[in-house]
């Protein structure tokens, strides 16, 4: 393009975005929240993950390969750690003891070191002696704290320190800290040996972390281990780990990820809108530049110019949003977007260039394919018409929509919602429920080319009435549906969709979440410690008479690890009815009797869909370091462990040789007791530094919890209302524009301000109605799919549908009132176009 | 590296130097003790420290190449009667190194603790620490010692066979290290081993075959006061007669006290006393690394023989870590005088007082 036409192109866009501020502005705001929000997603996890993997790797080193048990009770035998060590492929195995001792009211990790061999893959674990301490190192009686601990015990190097775990206890003294140690990291290091001798596991170690001789191939080495490793053990490789690490929370950021990619099609519609209004408003402007020598390619880019120009600006606002959630989040929430998946510190954005690029061209591609339909309606233009005539909205030999057959369009949509039904049946692919959305978006769509059809059957018959002139007027307005009236009603049928599908959806889940709640806290008192067994003084002051407490459950959590690329198992074992698991667990379907001398497991309907099993199967669980064969005696609902759990009765894990070290209890005072009871667990939990909760407390906080996790959602909601609303505005004021000569005419035949006001209020209020009432339908729809088919597919939690039209209701009348508002703006602009003026114009 | 090593010191350091006076009772080297075999080639945990300590000339193209394994046990005294199998009361080490024709040291090192990783047999010659290791097996013709070393820059897996009987230094295998006879350690060598293998440089094989020396010794006290290193060699000479000379230094570099023994291809012993035999520097060789002047060019007389040390290379000098700093020079080197042949020099002591 020449320097000239340059200049014109320029021009146009700064006459646009003079004439259009607030559209343009808003259009912009549009893609920029769709981008930030991405964006911020983006930012915000990958700093979360580094953060976590960094905090591993200073833990864990960076080895090839791990051995570890595959129950989080097993353990790794010394004889495997020694034959691995021998073999000539490997270049260093590092054996680590690893378990979670109590120090007075504190839960702390405790990791048993070799020195000779952690020394080269874990150096940020080592300790350093204090300078006060005489003695033989590390491998005298000693522990090494981190910083951080020192500073929580308020204690310092060479003060008297007691571990104790169950029935064990060391009491021995801090001989050093761990100078390399992370700032927040609350740990203890000492002698491999001497965590052994007090906390054990005897002949055994918790994992072996190993790494490999340089040019060995891990996989083909793993290989040579197959079938080799004692049952209930595993060596994998080690960045199955990094990979466990993302799988974490991927469902969770695809579904906000996919929330950021509507806002930003929502963007993306409103660059539509705003540009074919301009199309629309400056027709005779083009028409004139084409007849001066403007070529409809011209015509057709200079749109495409003015769609980025919004775009570019859009995105990189976008951009800086974005990086500002991001910090802004992180500082106040910590890196889990309120997903509950880490915690822990806050962890450092670092934008990096080619995500930042590529937020970025979605930015840009957004506005671009907005901007794409009125760019083409622009190069068709026939000059001539509009020159006379002004904007024609539709292309010359475009097909007539009222001309089409009803029936071949009611095939298509019939189509559209049968492609849509049958991506609801669909299984999740790659662990996500990518048919799912498939599906979303067909709603949507099938919503959007059902409007016009709706109207014309709702408005037809409304029409045909005797109604005064400037009601039948609008009335027709939107019975033939223009494309303006369909612009606008589209846009409210999408963002109100969305509202009211994720309105649907977590009042659904709040609902069952609430009655799950009902079920598995069936006793008014509550004590956990922390990964800690309870300590023994305290189960033992219960078993007394003068216990407050008519019955007291026991359970203990464990975790098993199923495949080494998924996050683990929970195992729980509890002191239940093996008559009558029903009685403790909230089953969703039939409760199956074990066969005699089987042993029966009930398991979690996330493991039950992860590992495809059924109800009244047997399976091999790698329970205690060997093969396990259970009886799998039904599915329980649970909405808190994402990744899968197992019950087993603590009378069969006893019988299997499992330690039954119980880490919660449920308790339930004594008949009238209760204030006696809350006054002896307030001070057995505080001497002992365990939890306590009332049933109550458990279910607010859940219900807290759950509440400010779908925070972002309502954000994203509102943005969505905001608009669609404004959406109507724009197109609305645009439409009148159009129909300015009609207007005209109508003012000079007699109509005053006031009728006129009110016949395009009415259009603006039927247009809503319609918009609302089909988004509404799609809403629901869209809920549904939410609800019965992402839910189950991305996290593995179902429940039933509920329908909050309390909260629909009113929003549907709040938006209608807002789209009436809406359009007494575009009427006023209408209202004060001189008519002589406009009439004159036209000839 | 630098950091680990900081680290690893100051926290180890202790383990190895405590016990001075020793909770434990270490047993004592005896003249009365008669060594049986292969048992006594196995180890003896008992004592505080043992070594078993393998070098050799290897033929190659370029010219003289040399090889060096040691396996070291020690018993810091620390963790004794802690009930638990991977206690740290005993502890491996090695120091594995490769001395080219015109190329840099190369040197690598591992250490454990015994029964994660690392372990010994009190049977018969068998230590490892992971991969790496040292095992005799066999018995008359077949009898032989395999070695093996992997790291990232070296390797080597070499077959050691007898070509004569082991010998035993001192009286019977008891060695006296000082005046009092308290200070000696039990010592068995074995001279004039063929060597058959191969050598991995930088991932690539290749064949090697030469002459190796193997020791073995064990004691619990054998650095007389005032002690701190010692100059010690051990020769294959070019007529099949072997000969091991050391001396007993204190920091002024005075002799505390000396012996030596040469057994000639015909298999007569002769030892030669502490007044019988001498170290003379004739040149040194200052490490760039510490500072410590190594007379690596030695002159030593053993009764009528006179010999001098020529050093392959002058740059032989090991700088170990693990578990402890240690710096010594240990290096091939060719013998000329009255006898001639190629053995090893080590030089303890130069770079700091030697803790055992």
């Amino acid at each position: 393009m020449s320097a000239p036409r340059w200049q014109l192109s320029w021009w146009l866009i700064r006459a646009q975005f003079q004439t259009r501020r607030t559209a343009t502005a808003l259009s912009m705001l549009a893609i920029a929240l769709g981008v930030a929000l991405g964006y911020a997603i983006h930012l915000i996890n990958d700093a979360a993950l580094a953060d976590f993997s960094q905090a591993m790797k200073s833990v864990q080193g960076e080895p090839d390969a791990l051995v570890a048990p595959q129950d989080s009770a097993g353990r790794v035998p010394l004889a495997l750690i020694n034959q691995l060590a021998r073999d000539e492929a490997v270049a260093l195995v590092v054996p680590v003891i690893e378990t979670r001792v109590r120090i007075g009211e504190l839960t702390v990790r405790l990791i048993g070191l070799d020195v000779f061999s952690a020394g080269l893959l874990m150096p940020d674990l080592l300790p350093r002696q204090g300078e006060s301490i005489k003695g033989g190192g590390l491998f005298e009686d000693g522990m090494y704290a981190s910083p951080a601990l020192l500073a929580r015990l308020q204690t310092k190097i060479g003060a008297g320190v007691t571990a104790m775990r169950g029935d064990a206890r060391w009491s021995t003294h801090i001989a050093g800290d761990l100078p390399a140690a992370r700032p927040d990291d609350l740990l203890l290091v000492a002698d491999i040996a001497r965590v052994q001798a007090h906390f054990g596991p005897a002949d055994a170690v918790s994992e072996g972390r190993i790494r490999l001789a340089p040019g060995t191939k891990l996989t083909a080495w793993l290989n040579t281990w197959a079938g080799k490793l004692p049952p209930g053990i595993t060596l994998r490789a080690a960045a199955d780990n990094q990979a466990r690490l993302s799988n974490i929370s991927r469902a969770y950021r695809v579904n906000l990820n996919v929330l950021a990619l509507v806002a930003l099609l929502t963007g993306g519609f409103l660059v539509f809108a705003t540009q074919l209004t301009a199309v629309a408003q400056r027709s005779t402007q083009f028409a004139l530049l084409g007849v001066l020598g403007l070529s409809p390619r011209m015509r057709l880019m200079q749109v495409l110019f003015e769609g980025l120009a919004i775009g570019v600006p859009g995105a990189v606002i976008g951009l800086a949003l974005g990086w500002a959630m991001a910090a802004a989040f992180t500082r106040l929430l910590g890196g889990d977007l309120g997903g509950g998946f880490f915690s822990g510190g806050t962890p450092a954005i670092v934008p990096e260039l080619l995500p930042a690029l590529g937020f970025f061209a979605l930015g840009c591609a957004a506005s671009l394919a907005g901007a794409l339909y009125p760019a083409w309606l622009n190069r068709v233009q026939p000059l001539a018409q509009a020159l006379k005539t002004g904007f024609a909205q539709r292309p010359p030999s475009g097909r007539d929509d009222a001309l089409r057959p009803r029936a071949g369009k009611a095939i298509a949509l019939a189509l559209v919602a049968g492609a849509a039904l049958a991506l609801t049946r669909l299984p999740a692919l790659f662990d996500l429920p990518l048919a799912g959305y498939g599906a979303i978006a067909l709603v949507l769509v099938l919503g959007i080319a059902v409007a016009p059809l709706v109207t014309q059957m709702a408005f037809g018959a409304f029409a045909r009435r005797e109604l005064p002139a400037a009601q039948r007027i609008a009335v027709q307005n939107v019975m033939q549906a223009p494309l303006m009236a369909q612009v606008a009603a589209s846009g409210l049928i999408v963002s109100f969709a969305l509202t009211v599908s994720m309105v649907t959806m977590v009042a659904s889940f709040r609902v069952a979440l609430d009655q799950w709640l009902d079920v598995v806290l069936p006793a008014p008192y509550y004590v956990r410690s922390k990964g800690v067994p309870l300590p023994p003084q305290l189960l033992a002051a219960l078993e007394r008479p003068d216990a407050p407490f008519a019955r007291v459950e026991r359970m203990a959590a464990g975790a098993l690890n199923l495949d080494p690329r998924r996050p683990t198992v929970a195992v729980l074992v509890r002191e239940l009815d093996p008559a009558n698991p029903g009685a403790r667990l909230p089953f969703t379907g039939e409760i199956l009797a074990a066969p005699a001398g089987a042993i029966p497991v009930w398991i979690s309907e996330p493991m039950q869909e992860l590992y495809r099993l059924k109800p009244g199967q047997t399976l091999r669980l790698p329970l205690l370091g060997r093969e396990v064969e259970v009886f799998v005696g039904g599915v329980w609902r649970d909405y808190a462990r994402q990744f899968g759990a197992v019950v087993i009765g603590a009378t069969d894990y006893r019988a299997l040789g499992g330690k039954f070290e119980a880490t919660e209890l449920a308790l339930w005072p004594h008949q009238g007791g209760e204030a006696a009871a809350r006054d002896w667990l307030a001070r057995e939990a505080s001497r002992y530094g365990i939890e306590m909760a009332e049933a109550g407390e458990i279910r607010a906080l859940s219900l807290d919890i759950f509440d400010k996790s779908f925070a972002v959602t309502y954000a994203l909601e509102a943005a969505a209302m905001l608009i669609g609303l404004f959406g109507l505005a724009v197109t609305l004021a645009a439409s009148v524009w159009l129909r300015a000569r009609e207007l005209a005419t109508l003012s000079a035949l007699g109509f005053n301000r006031a009728m006129l006001t009110r016949a395009v209020m009415l259009e603006g209020a039927l247009i809503a109605a319609i918009g609302l009432a089909v988004g509404l339908a799609c809403g629901i729809a869209v809920g549904a799919i939410l609800t019965h088919v992402v839910n189950p597919q991305a996290f593995h939690w179902r429940m039933e549908l509920q329908i909050p039209w309390l909260q629909v209701l009113p929003g549907a009348a709040l938006t209608l009132a807002a789209g009436i508002i809406a359009s007494r703006f575009a009427a006023l602009q209408a209202t004060r176009l001189p008519a002589a003026q406009v009439l004159a114009s036209a000839q | 590296m630098r950091r680990r090593s900081f680290l690893l010191a100051p926290l180890l350091l202790p383990a190895f130097t405590a016990a001075k006076q020793p909770a434990v009772r270490y047993a004592a080297a005896s003249r009365a003790t008669r060594l049986a075999f292969p048992r006594d080639h196995g180890a003896h945990p008992d004592f505080r420290t043992e070594w078993w300590y393998v070098t050799g000339a290897l033929d190659t193209a370029q010219g003289d190449a040399g090889f060096q394994l040691t396996f070291f046990r020690s018993r810091p005294g620390l963790a004794e009667d802690l009930a638990s199998p991977i206690a740290a009361s005993q502890i491996l080490f090695a120091h594995a190194a490769l001395t080219l024709p015109g190329k840099p040291l190369l040197h690598a090192e591992r250490a454990g603790r015994a029964n994660l990783g690392a372990g010994f047999s009190s049977a018969d010659c068998d230590v490892h620490i992971g991969a790496w290791s040292m095992r005799r097996s066999g018995t008359g013709a077949a009898e032989q010692f395999r070695l093996k070393v992997a790291d990232a820059a070296f390797g080597f897996d070499l077959q050691l066979a007898p070509t004569q009987p082991l010998l035993l230094q001192g009286e019977n295998g008891w060695s006296q290290k000082g005046p009092r006879p308290e200070l000696a350690s039990h010592y068995v060598s074995w001279p004039q081993l063929q060597v058959a293998g191969n050598l991995t440089l930088d991932g690539r094989r290749q064949p090697a075959a030469g002459r190796a020396w193997f020791d073995h010794e064990w004691s619990s006290e054998v650095l007389a006061a005032g002690g701190v290193g010692w100059d010690w060699i051990g020769v294959n000479l070019d007529d099949g007669g072997a000969l091991m000379a050391f001396r007993i230094r204190d920091a002024a570099g005075a002799t505390l006290y000396a012996h030596a023994a040469l057994r000639d291809a015909a298999g007569r012993l002769t030892q030669f006393g502490a007044g019988e035999v001498s170290f003379t520097p004739v040149r040194h060789w200052p490490s760039p690394r510490n500072g410590a002047r190594y007379p690596v060019q030695m002159a030593i007389r053993c009764g009528p023989h006179t010999i001098e040390t020529m050093p392959v290379q002058d740059a032989q000098e090991i700088s170990a870590h693990r578990p402890l700093p240690v710096s010594y020079w240990e290096g091939l080197v060719k013998i000329r005088g009255t006898l001639s042949g190629r053995g090893y020099l080590e030089l303890t002591g130069y770079a700091g007082a030697l803790k055992l």
